[in-house]
């Protein structure tokens, strides 16, 4: 699957994008993400924005949302504007 | 009276006639200030039929109670007048030291009627108040303008809001730009200025604000600066990246508007985002008077050196929704935009129809010439025609009237992506349809500022809401964004301070500066009346809810053709009459006695 990470993401882990394989559900993929680089998942304490193929996991199952290989999953510390 | 002064300049440009008014506490309590006096004011005391470019509109440039104040963000004005480009109310803000520097001076308002027969401009310091000759201005670009008058009057402190060319030549979407790259951008407030031969306002003040209890003041405003720093919006992504830090967000949710609108995926949105403009241009921060938020962007590029800005709004309306994704020359045609003083949304969103009618044939090289040709991604477009359209040559002539009367030149209207003939901003209504509905019923047409739903449908603010729910739930939040938006407008307050502080908060604020002690609900239903006044003023100058209460076509028929919205519209049949209902208007969209009663504005009705 193609996981996207964006603003402060970035700089944490170094990528904007990177291929992984395995993980069933979004909360699989942010433990496999902590497992990479220690310390992701408390970069999204304060919040964050998840997206599978453009569609918000509030509004899917969460955590549980599960995914599979040819996926998008977008990932965003909270951020706003306008 | 505390918080605001309780005076206003009228500033008589026929007659030459400055006279100081004096208003009561009263009349504060009801409107509060800023844009809730300003309406009151307009409808007080002008024909809503009024020609907008004509000697009967007033301009009123207004700051408000906690501008000047330490309140953070307490920065901000209000332009408030008919505009030409709708026909109907705009209340135009913005941010920068102008706002506060009026206050600082002793004013609550200045009040401009009529219209001067040769360029001027007004000197204000303090209680001093001139009308000088602007001939040698006029002609100039917003920054030969600030450092002339600042050279004439022989001061650095001045702050000064004025026009550039595009303003003079009544180009339809003309701002009022102050402290060199801030806008007062929407709905042609700067062509009401130029209408006026009105060239600039440069303000200097040595007072302080009048506060009810400082000490008590001092103790809310600290602990509200502390919750937006603590913020990860307010705190964190906006001081980091700037607004352009919803690019991505945007983008990848599916609504970023691209190409005139036609779909919601930019491919090359990365390229014009936060993250790229940051890591390639960003010099420093800008923050506005009293900001502890700072997402104004100061940038470097070897061709126009160093510049403010751009924002979200103007990345996209210059880059995406022309296909254009070359950051480069969005930031050069947005520092154009400053200094000719021109709205950047409605000149993104005009040159797009230009390139719609251009691919769909409608516009032809017969009529372009040797003029570059409007090509989707074709950044020449920028560079040309932004100069031809502050100064209306050539096509800028048809260009300058805004996207749906060039449109309707070509005889299709369909292709101006706009509500009330003013440009949509940048948000896919089908990707938010509460934002769609909030497009549509906007007292000053296509807005996203007074009532930005983005914030619950796709950031989570204050909480996450399904961007495709139309339920009663949504419409409800989206009738208290567009009154407490009215509030925080007439407190003089920025828009952004909601990411980090509620309701509750500014309630907080204002009682301590102001020495109410008013509830939540209180300063809700000012927001509330203020709303209905400006609808009031619109129903007046012929308004019609069953004709202009919409959207572009392409919104309500045309299912997004791509992406996590893909095969959706906005339902705005469904929502419109539960909009109504709620606001306890008629079913024809139009405020009964009863509920003008309810809100002490049946005089105006």
């Amino acid at each position: 699957m193609l996981v996207k990470l964006f603003a402060t993401l970035i700089e944490f882990t170094g990528k904007r994008k990177l291929e992984i394989s395995g993980p069933k559900t979004v909360g699989e993929l942010l433990d496999e993400l902590d497992r990479m680089f220690p310390g992701f998942k408390k970069e999204l304490e304060q919040g964050h924005i998840i997206l599978v193929n453009g569609k918000n996991i509030e509004h899917l199952q969460g955590l549980d949302t599960p995914l599979r290989e040819d996926d998008t999953i977008s990932i965003f510390p909270p951020a706003g504007g306008g | 009276m505390y918080g605001n002064w309780g005076r206003f300049l009228r500033v008589n440009l026929s007659t030459g006639e400055v006279k100081v008014e004096e208003y009561g506490e009263e009349l504060a309590k009801k409107w509060l200030g800023s844009r809730g006096l300003a309406i009151y004011l307009l409808l007080k005391e002008m024909d809503p039929k009024a020609d907008p470019l004509g000697p009967e509109n007033k301009l009123i440039i207004a700051p408000g109670p906690l501008s000047g104040t330490s309140a953070p963000t307490g920065g901000r004005y209000n332009v408030v007048t008919k505009s030409p480009q709708t026909g109907f109310i705009t209340m135009s803000n913005s941010g920068g030291y102008f706002g506060a520097e009026l206050k600082f001076a002793g004013w609550d308002a200045i009040v401009v009627e009529g219209q001067s027969e040769k360029p001027v401009y007004i000197y204000i310091k303090d209680d001093h108040v001139e009308i000088r000759d602007a001939s040698h201005l006029w002609g100039k670009v917003v920054s030969e303008t600030e450092a002339a008058i600042k050279k004439e009057i022989g001061s650095n402190k001045l702050h000064i809001a004025s026009i550039g060319p595009a303003g003079e030549n009544l180009v339809k979407f003309a701002a009022i730009i102050n402290d060199g790259h801030r806008a007062a951008g929407r709905a042609g407030v700067g062509a009401v200025m130029g209408s006026k031969k009105l060239k600039a306002i440069a303000v200097e003040g040595s007072k302080r604000v009048p506060i009810a209890d400082r000490q008590k003041f001092m103790l809310v405003v600290r602990e509200k600066i502390n919750k937006l720093r603590n913020d990860p919006v307010a705190g964190g992504g906006l001081p980091k990246y700037g607004t352009a830090v919803l690019v991505n967000i945007i983008n990848e949710n599916g609504l970023y508007p691209t190409r005139n609108f036609q779909t919601g995926v930019f491919e090359h949105a990365y390229e014009q985002s936060g993250e790229a403009m940051t890591a390639k241009y960003l010099i420093r921060n800008q923050p506005c008077y009293a900001c502890p938020i700072g997402c104004g962007r100061v940038n470097k590029l070897p061709t126009v050196g160093v510049t403010e800005g751009p924002e979200y709004e103007s990345i996209w309306a210059l880059g995406a929704n022309l296909g254009i994704n070359d950051l480069a020359s969005i930031i050069e045609a947005n520092h154009q935009c400053d200094e000719f003083g021109l709205d950047t949304i409605s000149t993104g969103g005009t040159l797009a129809a230009a390139m719609e009618l251009y691919e769909k044939g409608y516009l032809t090289d017969e009529e372009l010439g040797d003029a570059p040709p409007f090509r989707w991604g074709n950044t020449e477009v920028l560079h040309y025609y932004i100069e031809k359209i502050a100064k209306r040559e050539g096509l800028g002539d048809k260009l300058a009237e805004g996207s749906y009367r060039f449109a309707e030149m070509y005889g299709h209207p369909e292709y101006s992506m706009s509500v009330k003939k003013l440009e949509l901003p940048a948000y896919d209504p089908r990707g938010a349809e509460g934002h769609g509905l909030g497009y549509a019923t906007n007292n000053r047409g296509g807005c996203h500022i007074k009532n930005y739903m983005i914030s619950p449908e796709i950031l989570g603010y204050p909480y996450k809401m399904d961007p495709h729910d139309i339920s009663d739930d949504k419409v409800k939040m989206l009738i208290l964004f567009q009154d407490l938006s009215a509030v925080i407008d007439a407190a003089g307050l920025c828009l952004f301070t909601t990411f980090g502080l509620g309701a509750d908060d500014y309630r907080d604020m204002l009682n301590a500066a102001l020495g109410w002690d008013f509830s939540t609900e209180d300063y809700l239903k000012i927001g509330e009346r203020i709303w209905n006044a400006e609808r009031l003023f619109n129903l007046k100058a012929g308004f019609d809810p069953a004709k202009d209460e919409t959207l572009p076509k392409r919104f309500l028929e045309e299912p997004m053709p791509e992406g996590p919205n893909k095969g959706h519209v906005v339902r705005l049949k469904e929502m419109l009459p539960r909009y109504y209902a709620l606001r306890g208007w008629t079913e024809d969209g139009r405020i009964p006695k009863e509920k003008a009663e309810e809100l002490g504005i049946a005089e105006f009705l």
